[in-house]
């Protein structure tokens, strides 16, 4: 891609949409992935073993992932609507973005901690 | 018919290019109102199952007394449909920026569109035939 075919200069902007990028294509993996295991309710046995699976660490480490995923690429598409449909309402774009990342790594830590804790507590709520 | 008139009608002519523009005006607008349907969709769907929920307990009786009540087979179905939907056009952004071969792209996009009506016919069968059998 030649220099002039992109709008974006290195600012905020650009790392709100590699980000939304990145973060949208591996939501969208989940979901293949998702339809896949659901489809396995027609043999329960099969369906329960895979989510008895899920609870590894190593899986819950990965459903952080896609919170911190999920959330930021929902947060970040309110403030692309915003700016889309509502032009000028957004009148400092940097802290807008910062705002979405702080709140997105926020809402990780606080579903992270509630993900990960029977993990280490042994008990399921 | 004029020259002028016959013009209009070449292949690749401005007709054409208008139809695309449209097409890719409706994908536009198409994302960001599944986006914001999605926000909710995906968001409760999430906390449901793996904050108000543990994961390891949405067994499949789980998902039997979840789906004894249609609202949330309407729920999942459509975001099973809406998330397939804004996830594979996504996808075809991606695809349109990255692979700039055009007979790569197209194979590229055919596969991706195959597996995604594969999916979305998987999901919706598994959605609605799902009998809801409490055991296990």
């Amino acid at each position: 891609m030649s220099p002039e075919s992109t709008l974006y200069k290195g600012k905020t902007g650009q790392w709100a949409f590699v980000l939304h990028r990145v973060t949208g294509f591996l939501v969208l993996m989940f979901l293949l992935l998702h339809i896949v295991d659901v489809s396995m309710l027609s043999f329960p046995r099969i369906y329960n073993e895979i989510h008895a699976l899920y609870g590894n660490v190593l899986m819950r480490l990965f459903e952080v992932g896609l919170l911190f995923g999920l959330v930021y690429h929902a947060l970040n598409g309110l403030r692309v609507i915003m700016i889309d449909f509502f032009p000028g309402s957004i009148k400092n774009e940097k802290s807008v973005f910062y705002s979405i990342f702080s709140l997105t790594i926020l809402l990780t830590i606080i579903g992270g901690f509630i993900i990960l804790r029977p993990f280490f507590t042994g008990s399921v709520h | 018919m004029s020259t002028a008139e016959r013009s209009t009608t070449r292949p690749g002519s401005t007709p054409n290019r208008r139809s695309r523009q449209n097409f890719e005006t409706w994908s536009w607008f198409f994302m960001r109102i599944s986006g914001l349907i999605l926000f909710f969709l995906a968001l409760i769907h999430f906390s449901l199952t793996h904050i108000f929920h543990d994961v390891t307990t949405t067994t499949v009786s789980f998902v039997a007394k979840r789906w004894a009540n249609p609202f949330w087979r309407v729920f999942d179905w459509l975001l099973l449909a809406l998330g397939l939907l804004h996830g594979t056009n996504g996808l075809r952004f991606i695809m349109d920026d990255y692979v700039r071969n055009p007979r790569k792209r197209a194979a590229v996009k055919a596969f991706m569109y195959v597996l995604a009506v594969a999916l979305f016919v998987l999901g919706t069968i598994t959605i609605v035939t799902f009998k809801g059998n409490l055991a296990g």
